[in-house]
């Protein structure tokens, strides 16, 4: 059935990446037939790093969370920040999570509990209190920085490490740029083999069924899709296609260049959480006040508060099956 | 020039206190100058890097601000919008004004349509914005002169309440007198009232002025579509979640600070030479 | 005459009043119709009769929102009208470079809020820490925007530092309508000073301390800008207003129909309290 509806333009669905089709066939929240986006690019969040400290320290590329910790460590003891933080902005506390998240809770965690199977508290915890972990090697007050802050930081080699996205790369290389940067997919879990890239669609495209001009939008749709215009919208933005074939690149992607080329991407956790929720916030808080049990306790009721509408949905889905 | 003064002693310590109290703006100043020559690689966030005079000053970012908002543009279409707002409000607002403070204190139905009004004050904007984006499209509305017809409504409330608490303080034998002589009230507002009341009209043309000048939300769901930008609709241009290029952002909101600026000096000079006391007499 | 009177005072008052409700009762009252439906601010939604109304009364995060908000108007607007009070005797009495003094003092309120928001993080994140390492003082040598108990404190500032010229610019032209003659007769009395204000300036413009303190609390009651500046409701959700809330999870978040509800019931909170506030200080006025 996919692509059913996306073939009457000239591009068929089949030139799009299987692995970005997925990710946004997984994002409605009931299964549905066909598919309503054309996918154009995706970002990739990890973990920022400073590829001349790490050169001239030897510091080696971490793939599991004990070799993550054993490097924050190693490059606390030679007097160096390892991460800067900007929590004061608070969407930025849902980077490392996300980041870690993909790795160690199902990718469909929020569907499996919308259906009544599980709860955050149980597939949350190890990654809350992996997360406390990291506080450890920040910055002393990291709730006084912004995103500018940790950026303009990192920019000017403050910390070896920023866990963000690579769409932060602009603002960073606005400061300093001639710093030489790359990242790496961020281990959480023991096991190198378990390790996916945090990635989701930055942009993409819909055409409007009560659209007049159906063909116009697809010429359009064409034109962007062309090679070089997606290479240079790359360009610009440091981002990641969605579509097969050969792209160059931007260079803070080479640690990221393998998954990137298998296809081992999953989408942000934080796509399925309802924005009013402030899942953001609700980490801030968690942060600051360290309490495991008392923050996944509030994610759950929160979580059965702001989505009682779609839990409803989902669940008489489930038995009219 | 008529103007009160309190007695000479306290001058001083007035003085004083008005030199501490403007280090408080001098400083923010200082710092919005500076950062709108650098550089976003002069970006630092140490102290002595973020006070530390730009490079060169160089008008680049001055002239690239420009061309980003489409200033000649932006800032025709902010004045068209600011002008005919302060004028309508100055006109609308101070009629109403007259007629609700001149009756509110004896008459309930004046009453009324007073606290009616003023309570259109605490209507949260929020609630507000998506019928009226509605709205105005239904009406054709969704364009430049919708967005005027909004703020004479938005600051209708504020206003109305200041002209009428202006008017506590002129006496009803002025209008009385008039009214011997034969004048309507409708031209006894116009001779009289209304040029007594100068004072608050440029209090008025200040605050509505100054709200309006500042103002996205309004223009940005109004007109948003219209393929027309107002100065702080083209600003959004620099700010984004994941990056904001403050130096053009600053020099940008340096170049809208000035028209504004002006007709603010224009306007106190007005407020002080209120013509209230010279009148009452 | 009489008669010509009344005509003219109605023929003024009824246009513009349709006006007025056209633009803003026509649209509250759609408004309103959505506080009882679970829109989300796209797509279908439902009658969901009262649910929201009694949701708003048992949800935690609007109860802490209620609170910081109006803990924060109530200082604030003290702060505010003190001061202002002070600069516009002080900028209304005979003193050297006036006007200069009058411009300066009005430059807060002309920054746009990015402006504000980056300098005044800037401020409270590294100089203060710095001057407070420099000089000893360890309770200010962290940002008071990142504790949880203070970051208010960091609100009411800018709110003030705003605020305070706009209040300014409404008392100085409340004081040119103290007629001269007052003074004059008080000076003679012997009221100079604190007493001359007490008992001759305060009493006259009463009704522009009363317009000053309406607009006050409403402004620091629908505070919204500066949260967006400077804290976006943090940290640990310690800043978030109500108009935020109303804003960030109404607007930008799929809460529409609720946060409609919050905003029906917040208006009647501030209509409350201002047409309270302007019943009392019209009392003060007959008194005079």
């Amino acid at each position: 059935m996919k692509g059913k509806r996306l073939k009457c333009f000239g591009l068929a669905l089949g030139c799009l990446a299987a692995s970005f089709l997925d990710i946004a066939e997984s994002l409605e929240l009931i299964p549905t037939e066909g598919t309503y986006i054309v996918p154009y690019v995706a970002n990739a969040a990890g973990i920022l790093y400073n590829r001349d400290m790490f050169a001239e320290h030897g510091w080696q590329i971490p793939e599991t969370w004990s070799e993550l910790i054993q490097l924050c460590e190693t490059i606390q003891g030679e007097g160096i920040l390892p991460f800067y933080f900007g929590w004061k902005d608070i969407w930025t506390c849902l980077a490392p999570w996300n980041a870690m998240a993909v790795e160690l809770s199902p990718s469909d965690t929020a569907k499996q509990v919308n259906r009544g199977q599980t709860t955050f508290t149980q597939e949350y915890r190890e990654l809350a209190e992996k997360y406390l972990n990291l506080l450890d090697y920040g910055p002393g007050d990291p709730f006084a920085y912004g995103y500018n802050d940790a950026c303009t930081a990192f920019a000017r080699g403050e910390a070896a490490m920023y866990p963000i996205g690579s769409y932060a790369a602009p603002q960073i290389l606005s400061v300093n740029p001639d710093l030489n940067m790359d990242s790496f997919v961020m281990p959480a879990g023991d096991n190198k083999e378990d390790r996916t890239l945090n990635s989701g669609i930055d942009l993409g495209f819909c055409v409007m069924a009560s659209c007049e001009n159906k063909e116009a939008a697809y010429e359009v749709l064409d034109f962007l899709l062309e090679y070089e215009n997606m290479q240079k919208y790359i360009d610009d933005q440091n981002a990641v296609p969605c579509r097969n074939g050969e792209f160059q690149l931007a260079s803070i992607l080479d640690g990221m260049l393998p998954f990137i080329e298998e296809g081992n991407m999953t989408d942000y956790q934080d796509h399925y959480y309802p924005s009013e929720m402030s899942v953001d916030a609700l980490l801030q808080t968690f942060l600051i006040q360290k309490d495991v049990d008392a923050f996944l306790a509030n994610f759950d009721t929160s979580w059965q508060r702001y989505n009682r509408d779609i839990i409803r949905m989902v669940q008489e889905y489930e038995q009219g099956r | 020039m008529k103007h009160t003064s309190t007695v000479g002693k306290t001058n001083k310590a007035a003085l004083v206190l008005l030199i501490l109290g403007l280090s408080t703006i001098i400083f923010p100043l200082y710092m919005t100058v500076v950062i709108a020559f650098k550089q976003p690689s002069e970006m630092t966030n140490s102290i002595s890097g973020i006070l530390s005079l730009p490079k060169n000053w160089s008008l680049a970012n001055f002239r690239e601000a420009m061309e980003v908002t489409d200033f000649w543009r932006s800032l025709k279409n902010s004045l068209v919008i600011s002008v005919l707002t302060v004028v309508l409000s100055v006109l609308i607002h101070s009629l109403m004004g007259y007629a609700l403070g001149r009756n509110k204190a004896h008459s309930k139905f004046y009453g009324f349509v007073y606290l009616f009004i003023v309570s259109g004050m605490f209507v949260p904007f929020a609630i507000l914005m998506m019928p009226l984006a509605k709205q105005t499209a239904e009406l054709g509305l969704a364009n430049w002169a919708g967005v005027i017809i909004l703020y004479v409504v938005f600051y209708m409330p504020m206003n109305i309440m200041l002209y009428s608490g202006y008017l506590v303080n002129i006496p009803m034998a002025l209008e009385e007198a008039a009214r011997v002589d034969g004048a309507s009230t409708w031209k006894t507002y116009w001779k009289i009232i209304f040029p007594i009341m100068g004072p608050m009209h440029a209090t008025v043309a200040v605050i509505t002025a100054l709200a309006v000048w500042n103002d996205v939300m309004t223009p940005l769901i109004i007109m948003a579509g219209s393929g027309e930008n107002t100065l702080p609709l083209a600003q959004l241009n620099f700010q984004s979640q994941f990056g904001t290029n403050y130096n053009l952002a600053f020099a940008s909101y340096l170049l809208s600070l000035i028209p504004i600026l002006i007709f603010y000096m224009v306007c106190q000079k007005q407020i002080l030479n209120g013509v209230t006391n010279g009148a009452v007499k | 005459m009489k008669n010509d009177r009344q005509r003219t005072f109605l023929l003024i008052t009824v246009p513009i009043l349709a006006l007025f409700v056209c633009f803003n009762t026509i649209p509250l009252i759609r408004g309103v119709i959505y506080s009882f439906t679970n829109f989300r601010g796209f797509g279908k939604y439902d009658w969901v009769g009262l649910r929201n109304y009694i949701d708003l009364f048992t949800d935690v995060r609007v109860g802490k929102s209620y609170l910081f908000t109006i803990k924060l108007a109530v200082v604030t607007t003290i702060v505010v009208n003190v001061i202002s009070m002070v600069l516009a005797l002080g900028l209304n009495s005979k003193i050297r470079a006036k006007g200069f003094f009058r411009g300066a003092y009005f430059l807060p309120n002309i920054l746009g809020s990015l402006v504000v928001g980056y300098i005044f993080n800037y401020f409270f994140t590294y100089i203060i820490p710095a001057l407070a390492d420099m000089t000893g003082i360890t309770a200010l040598s962290k940002s008071i925007l990142s504790s949880p108990d203070k970051a208010w404190i960091g609100v009411m500032i800018v709110c003030a530092w705003q605020a305070i010229a706009m209040n300014t610019i409404i008392y100085i032209s409340g004081l040119q309508t103290v007629p001269e003659d007052v003074y004059e007769a008080g000076g003679l009395d012997g009221a100079t000073g604190w007493k001359q204000f007490r008992y001759l300036t305060f009493p006259l413009i009463i009704p522009f301390f009363s317009i000053n303190m309406v607009l006050c609390v409403k402004n620091f009651l629908m505070v919204f800008d500066q949260i967006m500046a400077l804290t976006k409701g943090g940290p640990a959700q310690s800043t978030e207003s109500i108009s935020y809330l109303i804003y960030n999870n109404g607007m930008s978040g799929g809460q529409f129909g609720f946060q409609s509800t919050n905003a029906v019931v917040f208006f009647i909170v501030i209509v409350i309290i201002s047409v309270a506030q302007m019943k009392f200080s019209g009392s003060k006025e007959e008194q005079l």
